[in-house]
């Protein structure tokens, strides 16, 4: 099993959530994250008051897979997030050791 | 249909309990009643159980406390019992208790219950205010009157008589307590009924209240005794039986003691209660409705009652006379009094102008003021609606210091859904989400409140607002169109214009507020939902928008409502995208350049079109060779040059520079394509300058793959006609420089000493200027340097560029009879634009020093 972590702009949720969706995923947390790395923070001045963005609004999600689908899913949410400009995001694929469904106690493929 | 005869012994099962009780609702039967009943049955198991055990003599009595004590039992409510006992027939006790708990337990009831004597229920009621008041509603089951009524008579000698400050002081303090407690969102989304304001503590405290301070029993006593209108103690009763239904419900539905209308409860209490979804209302949101509109009864009624307690208990001589502030109203101990009840009835004008000085004065309005405008509602005609006078007052309390308190008591007083009536649409009015966290009412007087600290955190901002009352009025109108489905922000649009022109503001105030109340979502809805970075799109907003003012007046007003919604709607992230918003449609509006981005979209199109023309020029060329090129490089050249730029590009796999150049008139131009490095820009311009060729104009492009393909119009510095330029040995050096075996720096300085040996006037270094501008561009710096045209000049610029590991994307190089003007579009070492201050400072110095020493 793995966990994929996708940080993306806000306002591709919509279509990253549909392109999901679409190939049959329908499970995911969504996080509303703050952060920079190659897009840095900005300042700016508007009539003598200064506006500091320092860490810059983004979107994540979380979705936990059996790892076969991991490639699919990595694919579909690049596509579905890409701009082609700076700050579209980044992707991380974890290894997950266990999941366990609360209500039921059931383990593994069958708690995703 | 047949009643079903209940025998009070199937109250002990808890099964049965719930079924005769579901009889009963089915039956119709009201709120009261059914705890009454409920309260009836149990009392005669109770009796019946103690009459059998209790031993003789008359030393026992069985005691009911608090609601059971009020007759008052909901399907899970505890029973509160009390045993009272004479200590002489202690011995005695033991069976009684085993005989009368023992069946209560084993029917699974809920009991609270203790044993004392009479002493200890003084020590206990010392000790425990909820004790305390629990006895206020003691009632005798059955045993010994004698006893009970003992109790009674101690208690009211210790707790009643002489004290009845201290229980009014615990009354308040336990009021605000819950005040506090229970108005956080949670509880404004699934309110509780027991605690939350407006609900049963409320009531009880009035009733006890009115007990212990006044001797007064009941609701009805209240009335004659004139503290409570007919019209008031009627739809007291009311909200209060509806209140008592709905727990008497909602006891049933949880099947447990639970006084909290949950999510989950309210759709099924909902369906109960006879609601239906109809005109574009969910019948939740219609039972909701009348929840809170009841609870909101309960409040208003007994705040004013509390108000009254307190003056008549107060230490302050109520007869010293105010101060009249004009006819008909004055102000007495920091409340705003209408001098005599009888004159509103004849001056109409008088509720607004209460408001109004109310406002002014920052003081509130008496509480028995608050009742005689409440009572008088029906004076408030299309007259005193469409007065051009009250409309003013109106505006002015919008503009005071703090509008939400007295647009609050507005509202509480029922002044305001009369004054507008379509204000009255939305009282009440819940919306069944998680989001709303109050009713639509509350949310647009919190969105005043809001506003109102908008001012003090957004100072900024709050002055470019040019309408401040159009502003507040928007806050108050914003969501008044809600309630019919979907479109409530053009629906609330077209009656705030209506209640703008009835209130006689003008054509540009009308337009303004409708363009408020329509567009209230649209900021929030953008930053969230679209690319940011989209400049057609930000333009298109710009234009919507049109002009600074209403942006600033808007952006408050999305923050405001955002703010006021609930804790889920706004938050930090969510603020910071708006805010990126706002900046970027600010930027754009004070620039006023709007036409200017009119162009870069016809740009955009004509890039799209040389793309075309070079795609059928290159047969062999994949759609996606076309990446590589940026619409500006794709601009700045005729379709067939760039093919050339491509054909050459193939070249480059084989050597390391490709250098030609073109004689056109009095110029040549220069094409230089190699793999871009630092300082290459740099090294071409010092191989120019050596080679006594003076730059003309500069197209600097780096496709996306790393080819640098610089364009270089230069002409002769010695002679516009000069013919023996070694263009061999230029090319040569040239790959040298890129291969970095030439001494550029010194070959340059011997070259320019005769030339520099000139003296320097110090005119020249005043001329010289550089600026950098992180605003003309979304993704560079751009560096601007003005400086008196020499030979060698650029190399020096350039040179300096790459000694702070600045890379030039673009470069303009415009050269005016002898003054310079090179403009270069940078990135600093990492990539990014040139933001701080110490190091723009360290550029500008720089330069500056490269374009005036020699």
């Amino acid at each position: 099993m793995k966990k994929i972590e996708a940080i993306i702009k806000p306002f591709k949720l919509d279509d990253v959530k549909e392109a999901l969706n679409a190939i049959g995923i329908k499970g995911m947390t969504v996080l509303e994250v703050k952060g920079y790395g190659r897009q840095k923070g900005h300042k700016e001045i508007y009539r003598g008051a200064e506006y500091i963005v320092d860490f810059i609004p983004k979107t994540k999600l979380e979705i936990i897979v059996e790892a076969s689908l991991v490639d699919e899913i990595v694919e579909t949410i690049r596509n579905a997030a890409n701009t082609g400009k700076i700050g579209d995001g980044k992707i991380f694929v974890l290894p997950v050791e266990e999941v366990v469904r609360v209500r039921t106690g059931e383990k593994g493929k069958e708690a995703i | 249909m047949v009643q079903t005869a209940i025998e009070p012994q199937d109250f002990t099962g808890l099964r049965a309990r719930r079924q005769a009780l579901d009889a009963y609702w089915k039956q119709s039967v009201s709120g009261y009643a059914l705890v009454r009943k409920h309260s009836a049955f149990i009392d005669h198991h109770l009796a019946d159980s103690f009459e059998k055990s209790v031993p003789p003599g008359d030393g026992f009595a069985l005691v009911a406390l608090g609601g059971y004590g009020r007759q008052e039992l909901y399907p899970f409510s505890d029973i509160d019992l009390m045993l009272l006992y004479d200590p002489a027939q202690k011995d005695e006790l033991s069976p009684l208790v085993d005989a009368i708990l023992y069946p209560l337990w084993d029917a699974g009831l809920e009991v609270g219950h203790g044993v004392r004597t009479l002493e200890e229920c003084m020590v206990d009621a010392s000790e425990d205010f909820f004790f305390r008041v629990a006895m206020l509603d003691a009632r005798l089951i059955a045993g010994s009157s004698a006893l009970f009524s003992r109790l009674t008579e101690m208690y009211k000698t210790a707790y009643i008589e002489g004290k009845r400050q201290e229980f009014l002081d615990d009354m308040l303090e336990q009021r605000a307590k819950r005040e506090t407690q229970y108005s956080r969102h949670t509880y404004l989304l699934e309110p509780h009924i027991k605690e939350s304001c407006g609900g049963f503590r409320d009531i009880q405290s009035m009733v006890w209240t009115a007990q212990v301070v006044f001797g007064l029993k009941d609701l009805n006593s209240l009335h004659e005794a004139g503290l409570l209108s007919q019209e008031e103690l009627k739809k007291f009763e009311e909200a209060q039986d509806y209140l008592v239904r709905i727990r008497n419900r909602l006891h049933y539905l949880s099947g447990r003691k639970n006084d909290q209308l949950f999510f989950e409860h309210q759709e099924e209490m909902a369906k109960a209660f006879g609601f239906k979804n109809e005109n574009n209302m969910l019948a939740v949101e219609r039972f909701m409705r009348e929840v809170y509109g009841h609870m909101q009864t309960v409040s208003v009624t007994t705040g004013l009652f509390f108000e009254h307690v307190l003056e008549v208990s107060g230490s302050e001589e109520s007869s010293k006379a105010g101060k009249v502030l004009e006819p008909g109203i004055e102000i007495r101990h920091g409340r705003i009094h209408l001098s005599g009840s009888e004159s509103i009835r004849s001056q109409s004008k008088l509720f607004m102008r209460l408001f109004y000085q109310a406002a002014k004065t920052g003081c509130p309005l008496h509480f028995r003021t608050r009742k005689t405008i409440t009572a008088n509602l029906d004076l408030v005609d299309d007259k005193l609606r469409n007065s051009r006078r009250t409309a003013k007052l109106f505006q002015a309390i919008l503009v005071s210091a703090e509008p939400f308190r007295v647009l609050e008591e507005m509202l509480d007083t029922g002044f305001l859904p009369s004054y507008i009536p379509e204000f009255s649409r939305v009282a009440s009015l819940a919306q069944h989400d998680v989001y709303h966290v109050f009713t639509v009412d509350r949310h647009l007087l919190q969105t005043i409140a809001e506003l109102q600290k908008l001012r003090e955190e957004e100072s900024t901002i709050f002055a470019v607002v040019d309408m401040v009352h159009i502003l507040f009025l928007a806050g108050l109108l914003h969501d008044v169109g809600k309630g019919f489905g979907h479109g409530h922000a053009d629906r609330g649009a077209d009656l705030a214009r209506q209640i703008g022109e009835r209130i006689g503001l003008e054509t540009d105030e009308l337009d303004t507020l409708d363009f408020l109340v329509r567009n209230h979502l649209f900021l929030s809805d953008t930053a969230l939902r679209r690319d940011l970075e989209d400049e057609e799109f930000i333009l298109r907003c710009a234009g919507l928008v049109n002009t600074t003012e209403k942006l600033a007046t808007l952006y408050l007003l999305t923050i405001a409502d955002a703010r006021a919604t609930g804790p889920t709607v706004w938050n930090e992230w969510k603020g910071a995208l708006l805010l990126e918003l706002y900046l970027k449609l600010a930027l754009l509006l004070d620039r006023n350049d709007l036409s200017g981005h009119e162009q870069a979209r016809g740009a955009e199109l004509g890039a799209q079109w040389i793309r075309e023309k070079v795609f059928e020029l290159l047969p062999d060329a994949k759609e996606k060779d076309f990446d590589l090129f940026s619409d500006d490089y794709l601009l700045s050249f005729p379709p067939e040059v760039i093919v050339q730029h491509i054909a050459h590009a193939k070249k480059l796999e084989k050597q390391d520079v490709l250098f030609s150049h073109e004689q056109s008139q009095d110029s040549w131009s220069i094409l230089v394509m190699t793999k871009d490095r630092p300082g290459l820009l740099a090294g071409i311009f010092g191989i120019l300058a050596l080679h006594n060729l003076k730059v003309l104009a500069a197209k600097i492009f780096t496709w996306a793959d790393g080819t640098a393909v610089d364009t270089i119009e230069v002409s002769s510095a010695i002679s516009e006609t000069y013919d023996g330029q070694d263009w061999e040995t230029m090319e040569n050096e040239l790959n040298l420089v890129i291969k970095q075996r030439f001494g550029l720096q010194h070959r340059l300085s011997q070259k320019l000493a005769p030339v520099r040996s000139k003296p320097q006037g110090v005119q020249q270094r005043l001329a010289a200027k550089v600026t950098i501008d992180n605003q003309a561009s979304e993704l560079y710096s751009v560096i601007e340097v003005f400086s008196k045209d020499r030979i060698g000049i650029l190399y020096d610029i350039t040179k300096t560029l790459s000694d702070f590991g600045i890379s030039v994307y673009r470069a303009r190089i415009g050269s005016k009879a002898d003054q310079v003007v090179d403009v270069f579009y940078v990135l600093d070492y990492d990539g990014k634009k040139i933001e701080s201050p110490a190091f723009k400072n360290e550029l500008q110095q720089g330069l500056l020093y490269a374009v005036t020493n020699e």
